[in-house]
């Protein structure tokens, strides 16, 4: 089985994010690999452990973020990488991110896509359903669960609304995960060692054998006017002492201040 | 007797030879310094029994092995003259001999030891028969020894009392030797416990004297020879071994520092020799702890783990360690030979590495000889090293294994990888935004060493002290008591990042390595020279395994710190702090950095009581349970290590119990907390209560 | 005017609350409104839609569409979009809607918004207000495309004092094609009887300040009196104290409900994140410290175990 995981480089949520002048203000930001794309390489390379499936990491950008990110991906245990570098795809949406993925899976045989359900800046959760629909094959998403059955059938595990759906997806197929798939390893030093020596693919959109039109870059179907701060939640009254009274205190304030209750 | 004697101590070379060879077989270890200190340390513990007779607990018994071993020595004197008597009778030893007053004193001497030994070793004997102290193993060899001393002492005595019976009879006085010089009279003057079993035994014939003469004193050699000759295999080894073994110890650092691995090497990773895989990769001075372990178990009742009942029993830890050692033996010197006779042999490199492979010990430390609970049970505590009659280093060897876990075999506790991850990403283990660092310090007008990099000191705030709620007390405390006291000082801010204590701790070399080359970079840069520290696990690792990689400081605790402000009078204190206090020693300040007092000086100077000090305190405290990368792991075997601390605390009837330690801080108030206690005893830092009680 | 279509959120059997606050903004931006039903045994279901708000009413009833499947489900939305003439295509937030309508879009070929919190027309172009990074930042973002598929956030549209109710007009779709790539086997659903967490007015959440399950029932109790939803920390579904269904958060559900109680929870930010849309918070956790408080319009420091039943005991005489 061949498996292409993409991944995509986010700012690490966990530092403040500043914006001046309607724009993130980029000065002191760190950028990391996607969580719920970790969770990706994740299944599959527990894919390849398991069932000798060979992996193939893509993620577009070329900057050094995105290259180390790749070889984040090849020490948790990924083999082949693929990075697009194209400076004309800076602000693609995820339509045209999707067709740029289209192009890497036909560029190669592959007969499963694992991508992370969202990435955690947009939180757009879109790219991979989209890129399903491109290739005209099936797609589950929120996936917690990933056994192989055959060469052409999967059984997945989804979460949906009604609860836990026990689905068969015939290959080819795209799956995005959800975060309780798995607990993604922590590279360790062989494997960092042995992915400093390893080869990436690196190819701009002609080498990939497309162009900026095929893949509709000059039609971003939305694109960012601007960015602001969220506002933070004023908090409002602590209340400490006798737990009778203060509790009455509260109780009464929710039903006659609040009117909640 | 030349013969016999012949025998004996060949046996004795070949073993002796086997185990010296088995020593320059493993891998080396610089021990050849300070060869003053080293020797002064020899004598006050090895050979003044220090920690038997020093340590309060259980002295009686230390105090018992003291005089055995100091009676052992003083013998040895009595059997070179024995042994002389076996080539030639009437031997004596120059300055021993019959005209010298020395002689004679040795007589009264040797009489009176013989007396005490075998007194010790009958209470011995019923210690570990009768009293059996949960802390002893009995296992044949411990009483064959005893027995074998026992048996010297006697064989000595009753081959003394039959000579001072037959020497009384005519015809065979010639034929015994006895000293007696008209100036300090005859032998058995200075002898009352040879003459006292001489008149046991004076009932016999001369014919059955005679026979006891031969029997006993024939008795005695060979007891010697036998036990001679069982020394080097099992725990009396350490009668040999200790000397040496405590003369080789760690200076400078309690312990062997944590290898500093290359990680780059690629061989290394094809040997498996990261951290410590497989029992050849010990150095020589593990290999001679191994030896030298006297099955006490003190060190497994010291222990906060084997206290709570987790797998970590040191005393099984040790031995099955020898025991692999032991296995492993022959292979490990014929490796060792094939490895230096390399060029010589003329063998190609590839066939060597494959003959070398083969004599590699093929268990894994981790899994086949040690659980791997037990391995990740440790606190690092060394509690263990410091109650070691033999100073043995436990800890390294725990270090050793978790690299080769952590490198080699990729295995450790997946509870650790947040945490891990967080250091990796954010330089601290809770993986908190790194910008976020000195938000703190946000309005107390800390100078940024960015800013200034002239101030005197830097204070190192630490992890805790940056993000922990709870601690960040610590550091605003510690910040108003050097502002008071108009001190020169600055902090990274934001280029601070975690020392990496817990990462190696954990055997993390990797990551350790990473945080250090960053943080010595950016106080070099700096040119940093002083660092005062709150949390000792910062002090220790930035104090004692920064040097590895280029970064020298001088640290400094801030209790140390606090008292040199208060010696010099720039800052004053109110002392009228009320109420029972004790102190809690952190392992990593106490056992790691010998620093008990100033913590308690400046207690002392705050509190209008005297503190009260706990059962298990100052060298012997009990780990609070977080040290080791524990604190970022939950414990799920046995009962929890912080709840026995908060248990003796509590015991005690502290109102308020002071601590020099973020993680202590922590464990203590949780235990506290859970313990329902939180209105009965507070918890505070040394640093908040001088802050609190600041004029 | 623009026409909008509401994609119905149907579920065991009922139209939940969000459907018709999608309506009411839709109407309060001037358009003329639609929804659409998919599921089976739906007849039940048409009042509920009209007197929700929507002027015409599409319904894709058919047994084959008794479990969730994203192809098909897809199907009947474009199909109902085309016949409505749809400009904007509205889900409410859910698992199932986020595998639909980025298909719906992809087919359209018009553009996909998720998680948005609010929706205009600034001249021709529609422009929609979604968060990212976290929560972190809001963005403004432009549509360029003539139509917009977008999946709505949580509480995000509020119901108005003054709801029209629609007309009666329905139009029935026919049954989509099964997706044979992906087939649902089995449903495992989640225990029935529980009040959901996206539709309730009030949800109570309980955390690690409980340690073990007679702290969840006493607080599950609390949540039963109010009739709310019961959630939880990420924390307690990681030690497998509570299932992931309930977990509100960043990577769990989003909840905006009227009021939210939680107890025992700290407050970390992936929990905070997945309830400050709520109208009025209440949170007991004995450390005055928690950053919960620092969210919480109304904060009670204290044991929960002594605060819960307390808590109980003034709500159950409110109610008598």
């Amino acid at each position: 089985m061949k498996i292409l995981t993409t991944v995509k480089k986010v700012v690490d949520v966990e530092l403040t994010i500043r914006v001046e002048s309607a724009a993130i203000v980029e000065e002191g930001l760190q950028y990391v690999m996607n969580a719920w794309d970790e969770n990706a390489v994740e299944a599959s390379v527990q894919l390849k452990e398991n069932n000798g499936a060979e992996t193939t990491l893509v993620s577009i950008g070329g900057d050094d973020d995105n290259t180390q990110i790749i070889r984040r991906g090849f020490a948790m245990g990924i083999d082949n990488g693929i990075q697009i570098d194209d400076p004309l795809l800076a602000g693609a949406d995820s339509f045209v991110l999707a067709r740029v993925l289209q192009k890497v899976y036909e560029k190669g045989s592959y007969d499963l896509v694992i991508t992370g359900k969202q990435a955690q800046d947009t939180d757009n959760g879109q790219t991979g359903i989209i890129l399903a629909e491109n290739l005209e094959i099936p797609c589950v998403s929120n996936v917690v669960a990933i056994d192989v059955i055959d060469d052409e059938l999967l059984k997945v595990t989804r979460l949906g609304d009604g609860g836990k759906e026990i689905v068969e997806l015939k290959l080819p197929a795209v799956v995005t995960v959800s975060d309780s798939i798995n607990e993604p390893r922590l590279p360790q030093m062989r494997g960092l060692m042995m992915a400093k020596k390893k080869k990436i693919e690196v190819m701009d959109l002609a080498a990939l054998g497309t162009s900026f039109e095929e893949v509709g870059g000059s039609d971003n179907r939305s694109e960012i006017l601007e960015f602001s701060r969220s506002q933070a939640r004023e908090a409002g009254k602590k209340y400490e002492g006798d737990a009778a009274e203060i509790t009455a205190q509260v109780v009464g304030l929710l039903v006659n201040e609040a009117k909640v209750l | 007797m030349a013969f016999l004697l012949f025998i004996a101590l060949s046996v004795f070379c070949y073993s002796m030879v086997r185990k010296i060879q088995l020593l320059q077989a493993l891998a080396p270890a610089n021990r050849a310094d300070h060869l003053k200190t080293r020797f002064k340390n020899m004598i006050i513990l090895a050979v003044g029994q220090q920690r038997l007779i020093g340590r309060a607990k259980e002295r009686s018994s230390g105090i018992m092995h003291a005089f055995i071993f100091w009676g052992f020595c003083i013998l040895l004197i009595r059997s070179l003259m024995l042994y002389g008597e076996g080539f030639q009778k009437g031997f004596e030893l120059p300055f021993f001999g019959e005209p010298d007053l020395l002689g004679y004193l040795y007589i009264a001497l040797k009489d009176l030891v013989e007396g005490i030994v075998l007194v010790m070793v009958i209470w011995a004997i019923y210690r570990r028969a009768v009293v059996k102290p949960e802390r002893l193993h009995n296992s044949f060899k411990a009483y064959l020894v005893l027995v074998l001393i026992g048996i010297l002492m006697v064989s000595d005595l009753l081959y003394d009392g039959a000579r001072f019976n037959l020497v009384q009879l005519p015809n065979l006085s010639s034929d015994i030797h006895i000293f007696n010089n008209p100036q300090y009279g005859p032998e058995f003057l200075w002898a009352p416990l040879s003459k006292a079993a001489a008149a046991l035994i004076s009932g016999f014939s001369a014919g059955t004297l005679s026979l006891l003469l031969v029997v006993m004193f024939w008795l005695h050699i060979c007891t010697q020879m036998v036990f001679l000759n069982i020394l080097p295999y099992g725990k009396h080894f350490h009668v040999i071994t200790a000397l040496p073994n405590v003369f080789f110890k760690s200076l400078g650092y309690p312990h062997e520092k944590a290898k500093l691995l290359d990680m780059e090497d690629e061989d290394a990773w094809e040997n498996e020799s990261l951290g410590l895989n497989h029992i050849h990769q010990l150095d020589w001075k593990q290999a001679l702890d191994l030896f030298t372990c006297t099955e006490c178990g003190r060190c497994k009742q010291v222990c906060p783990t084997y206290a709570t009942d987790k797998p970590l029993n040191l005393y099984d830890f040790n031995l099955n360690l020898r025991q692999e050692l032991t296995d492993n033996e022959a292979a490990i010197i014929q490796r060792a030979k094939l490895l230096s006779g390399a060029e010589q042999s003329g063998h190609d490199t590839d066939t060597l590495k494959e003959e070398v492979l083969a004599l590699n010990s093929e268990k894994q430390l981790v899994g086949d000889v040690i659980a791997e609970d037990t391995l990740w049970a440790c606190t690092t505590c060394r509690a263990c090293e410091e109650v070691c009659p033999v100073t043995i280093e436990h800890v390294p060897r725990i270090i050793g294994m978790r690299q080769g876990q952590t490198l080699i075999a990729q295995s450790y506790p997946k509870e650790l990888n947040p945490a891990l991850k967080g250091l990796e990403r954010n330089g601290n283990p809770w993986g908190i935004g790194y910008d976020k660092r000195d938000e703190w310090a946000k309005g107390l007008g800390v100078t940024k060493i960015a800013d200034n990099p002239d101030v005197e000191y830097l204070l190192w705030v630490g992890c805790a002290g940056s993000f922990d709620d709870r601690a960040k007390k610590i550091s605003v405390s510690l910040v108003k008591i050097l502002q008071k006291a108009g001190v020169s000082f600055g902090i990274l801010g934001v280029e601070e990042k975690c020392t990496g204590d817990f990462a190696r701790r954990v055997g993390n070399e990797m990551l350790f390595q990473m945080l250090a080359q960053e943080n010595v970079e950016t106080l070099n840069g700096y040119n940093v020279k002083k660092i005062i520290a709150a949390c000792p696990h910062c002090l220790n690792t930035l104090k004692h395994d920064y040097p590895q990689l280029g970064g020298n400081y001088q640290l400094i605790h801030h209790s140390e710190f606090i008292e040199q402000l208060i010696k010099e009078g720039k800052i004053k204190l109110n002392q009228s702090m009320k109420g029972t206090v004790t102190y809690h020693d952190p392992c990593y300040l106490g056992r790691y950095n010998d620093i008990y007092r100033q913590p308690r000086s400046v207690l002392q100077a705050v509190s209008i009581d005297e503190i009260k000090e706990m059962d298990r305190s100052g060298k012997e405290s009990f780990c609070c349970g977080a040290g080791g990368g524990r604190m970022w792991m939950e414990e799920s075997i046995g009962t929890k290590i912080y709840l026995e601390r908060t248990r003796e605390i509590l015991d005690l009837q502290a109102t308020t119990v002071a601590v020099s330690c973020p993680f202590c801080l922590t464990m203590i108030e949780d235990g506290i907390k859970e313990m329902e206690k939180v209105d009965t005893v507070r918890t505070r830092d040394i640093a908040e209560l001088v802050a609190q009680y600041m004029v | 005017m623009a026409k909008v279509l509401v994609i119905a959120d149907i579920k065991r059997g009922e139209v939940k609350r969000s459907t018709a606050e999608l309506l009411a903004k839709a109407r309060s931006i001037g358009a003329e409104t639609a929804a659409v039903a998919i599921g089976n045994n739906l007849e039940a279901l048409i009042p509920s839609l009209v007197s929700g708000g929507s002027d015409s009413q599409y319904i894709a009833d058919d047994p084959g569409l008794e479990l969730f499947s994203a192809g098909p489900y897809a199907t009947c939305v474009v199909d109902a979009a085309s016949q409505f003439g749809a400009d904007q295509i509205w889900f409410a937030s859910t698992e199932n809607s986020k595998a639909v309508a980025p298909k719906v879009a992809a087919r359209l070929g018009v553009a996909c918004a998720t998680d948005i919190t609010d929706v205009a027309y600034t001249g021709d172009n529609i422009e929609i207000t979604r968060p990212a990074i976290a929560n972190k930042v809001i963005q403004r973002v432009k549509i360029n495309s003539e139509k917009l598929v977008a999946v709505v956030r949580a509480g995000a549209f509020k119901m108005t004092d003054e709801s029209t109710a629609g007309s009666e007009n329905v139009i029935r779709l026919s049954a989509p094609p099964t997706d044979l790539g992906a087939v649902v086997k089995e449903l495992i659903a989640d225990a029935s009887g529980e009040i959901d967490l996206g539709d309730a007015a009030i949800v109570v959440s309980v955390g690690r300040g409980v340690k073990d399950q007679k702290g969840i029932d006493l607080v599950k109790g609390l949540a039963d009196d109010l009739g709310a939803g019961f959630g939880t920390s990420r924390a307690m579904v990681d030690s497998g104290l509570m299932e992931h269904n309930k977990q509100v958060g960043q990577t769990g559900k989003i909840v905006a409900p009227k009021l939210y109680i939680s107890v025992g929870i700290s407050g970390a930010i992936q929990h905070l994140s997945g309830m400050t849309g709520s109208q009025v918070i209440l949170a007991v956790n004995n450390d005055p410290e928690a950053p919960i408080f620092n969210v919480a319009d109304y904060g009670i420091v204290g044991d929960l175990f002594e605060v819960v039943p307390i808590l109980r005991q003034q709500i159950k005489s409110i109610q008598r």
